[in-house]
């Protein structure tokens, strides 16, 4: 077996995902690399990777939340950009959590139209509208007596 | 160095139980390359729909969808390799129906493996290396005819095999049991040449096959050094002169079994393994000597006694002895305790390795346990089929051995992937 | 600053809900970043050695596959360490870590039986099935120790 020497070791990386009709993830990058200090910005096709100390990340990733909060989203990575271990290139298709992001991606339109609501009613001073979120649906039975019911409401 | 054979690889859990490493390793030592088959996520949704079979699990969902990329012809590969964990019921229904899939929609050659945390890149390599020959040297394997003057030799983990053949005919045979591997070899060369009537530098070309390959390749230069699931498909299909068409070779051996779906004598599928000694010829070895009989006598024995007659469960080579040492503590005969024992290995492998291809007749069995027929007889009961065992079954591996290395008399060997 | 489980793991939609309502999320990417980060033997790609189903031999018996033993190596400590969380319920395309059923049962049962404060969801698939989604996991994670009202 051979000795494995890590990277990048102290550092996170995260992903920024930019669904956003106004800003593109040049803009992102443009702006990230305004602000940043020794970190390292990755432009991908749905925004960027940014890896660094935890610290220098996470205010670089508040600045980058003010441009468009409700159409930027923030997840950690394992890996550091442009990994082998997980580059596309090298495997010959996307590493599995990639769906997961595609699944979720086409999905962000409506948390960004949650997060616009609700920033509204805090703007406006309302209370955010009181709707249950769907939940789990429970497994429902027949009652025996509504069954009973129904079968004496049948015609003969 | 020729271009590396693509293998695609459709599997759950090997990153997460350490082992995709192990995966890498094996195919690198054959010059392969695993990739994994590009799909997008609708691909996944509508192959998964499209296929019907309903896995919960996302990355069986994800294997399917490849496979499906594969048949379908959206990304090419040479060769499939699936793998998922052992023990997971799950898994093994989509494992086996998607090597069902393949093979039957496609040329792709399979092999398909579960493996646990200790599965190592040796344990992958013979089937790596089977996997990548079937995609490699198609030319290769497609020779039906020996020419001129050749050798094989088979190193098995029980025994050590050697044949000369000289236009199509065998002419010199060697066996002994495997004790220092080069010894053993060197023993049965001498004495196949001695019986051939030739030198050995009159040989054209040799060839060498079974657990001894690489070290007796090396030491006698050997022209072809090759794993024995397909030397054996070879082999198995020239002596039974069923080159073409359909067949299965079952092959139980000392340490591990092996059973080939063939088609037109070149693997398709196959499974080597067994999960433990109590399905292999160890335990018939281990059987005759409790029942104070040579090896050679077992098969005889057994076809006189009544497998039903003697409860025995070898899935355990510990539980099928305690079986063994019960029966005879009970009084029953060493015919039915043979025919027993004859029975439980046949059902082991039946259980453990032939739900995994798909039984395409004629059965082909061969290698040294062919030779006990209370064992053919209980597989064939099983299969519900007449086995086909062609002569001299126990020098297979030699055979075929032989007969491939002949390819490399003129250098017309096919490497194109 | 509370830590919050969420499930599936790998999902960016909580994991930026909860690092953006202030608190940590404990996802997969976490466990893996360790791995990743730490040095060993080389095992490629995500750096899980066989030891790791060993590890995994904590939550799940010896006769439960490798995978979901590895898998819960990764995610037992963290469902140990959470301090409430958030499960969408209908995660059903979520690969890799979160790739095999049997784990996400388990993983779902020990997050249940640790008795913490948990969300239960499922994804929205309209803008106001968004807004619910989003203002229920504000209004729980607001509730949390150190969330923001």
């Amino acid at each position: 077996m051979t000795e494995y020497i890590p990277t990048h070791v102290g550092t996170v990386t995260k992903y920024v995902f930019i669904d956003s009709p106004d800003i593109t993830p040049q803009n992102l990058s443009i702006r990230a690399y305004e602000i940043s200090q020794g970190i390292m910005i990755k432009e991908t096709c749905f925004g960027l990777q940014i890896t660094g100390t935890p610290d220098e990340v996470g205010r670089v990733i508040g600045e980058l939340r003010t441009l468009d909060p409700s159409h930027i989203f923030v997840k950690d990575r394992g890996f550091p950009p442009g990994d082998p271990r997980r580059c596309r290139a090298n495997l010959g298709g996307a590493r599995p959590g990639y769906y997961g992001h595609e699944f979720e991606v086409r999905l962000l339109r409506y948390i960004s139209r949650g997060l616009d609501r609700l920033a509204a009613c805090e703007r406006d001073g309302i209370p955010v509208p009181e709707t249950s979120p769907k939940k789990p649906p429970a497994a429902t039975r027949l009652d025996v007596k509504r069954l009973k019911k129904i079968i004496d409401a049948e015609e003969p | 160095m020729s271009q590396p054979v693509r293998v695609a690889q459709l599997s759950c859990g090997p990153e997460h139980s350490g082992v995709q490493k192990e995966i890498y390793d094996a195919a690198a030592a054959v010059n392969a390359e695993m990739f994994f088959p590009d799909v997008t996520l609708n691909d996944i949704r509508e192959s998964y729909g499209a296929f019907g079979l309903e896995a919960r699990s996302a990355d069986l969902r994800l294997a399917i969808a490849r496979a499906k990329a594969l048949v379908e012809g959206r990304v090419d590969a040479d060769a499939v390799f699936i793998a998922t964990c052992f023990r997971c019921a799950e898994a093994a229904i989509v494992r086996n129906e998607l090597r069902r899939y393949i093979h039957e929609n496609s040329d792709l050659p399979v092999v398909s493996y579960s493996f646990t945390e200790r599965t190592t890149s040796g344990t992958l390599l013979t089937r790596m290396e089977a996997l990548t020959t079937i995609a490699r040297r198609r030319a290769l394997l497609a020779r039906e005819v020996q020419e001129g003057l050749t050798m094989g030799v088979d190193s098995g983990s029980s025994t050590t095999k050697a044949i000369v053949m000289q236009d199509n005919e065998i002419i010199g045979f060697g066996w002994v049991p495997t004790t220092n591997v080069l010894g053993s070899a060197e023993e049965v060369i001498t004495t196949a040449l001695e019986e051939a009537g030739v030198k050995r530098t009159d040989l054209e070309a040799t060839g060498t096959t079974g657990y001894g390959r690489f070290l007796i390749g090396n030491k006698i230069g050997a022209d072809l050094i090759q794993e024995e699931l397909t030397v054996n498909s070879k082999g198995a299909v020239f002596l039974a002169d069923r080159q073409h068409g359909e067949a299965t070779v079952i092959d139980i051996g000392g340490m591990d079994n092996k059973a080939i779906s063939v088609q037109d004598g070149i693997p398709g599928t196959f499974t080597m393994g067994g999960i433990c000694a109590g399905a292999s010829g160890r335990f018939l070895e281990m059987t005759a000597k409790r029942l104070g009989v040579d090896i050679t006598e077992l098969g005889p024995l057994a076809m006189k006694g009544l497998s039903a007659e003697v409860p025995m469960n070898s899935y355990c080579i510990v539980f099928g002895t305690q079986s063994l040492v019960n029966a005879l503590a009970a009084g029953s005969s060493a015919e039915d305790v043979a025919a027993a024992a004859c029975h439980s290995v046949a059902e082991q492998v039946f259980e453990q390795q032939l739900q995994e291809i798909d039984i395409k007749e004629p059965v082909i069995m061969v290698g040294g346990t062919s030779l006990i027929e209370g064992l053919v007889h209980e597989m064939g009961k099983l299969l519900q089929t007449k086995i086909v065992v062609p002569p001299h079954s126990q020098y297979i591996g030699s055979v075929g051995s032989a007969l491939l290395a002949s390819g490399f008399i003129r250098g017309d060997i096919g490497e194109g992937a | 600053m509370a830590k919050v489980f969420i499930y599936p793991a790998t999902s960016l939609i909580l994991s930026d809900m909860v690092e953006r309502w202030g608190h940590s999320p404990l996802g997969a990417a976490v466990a893996v970043r360790e791995h990743i980060q730490t040095p060993g033997l080389d095992s490629p790609p995500l750096q899980m050695t066989p030891d790791d189903p060993k590890r995994g031999l904590k939550y799940a018996a010896v006769e439960v596959p490798s995978g979901v033993r590895g898998r819960m190596s990764l995610f037992g400590p963290l469902i140990e360490e959470a301090d409430a969380a958030i499960i969408v319920n209908d995660a059903d395309l979520a690969f890799g870590c979160m790739g095999c059923a049997r784990t996400n049962e388990l993983v779902k049962y020990l997050i249940r039986k640790r008795g913490i404060p948990i969300l239960d969801l499922v994804y929205p698939a309209c803008d106001e099935d968004g807004v619910a989604f989003v203002a229920a996991i504000k209004a729980f994670l607001s509730d949390l120790p150190g969330g923001v009202p």
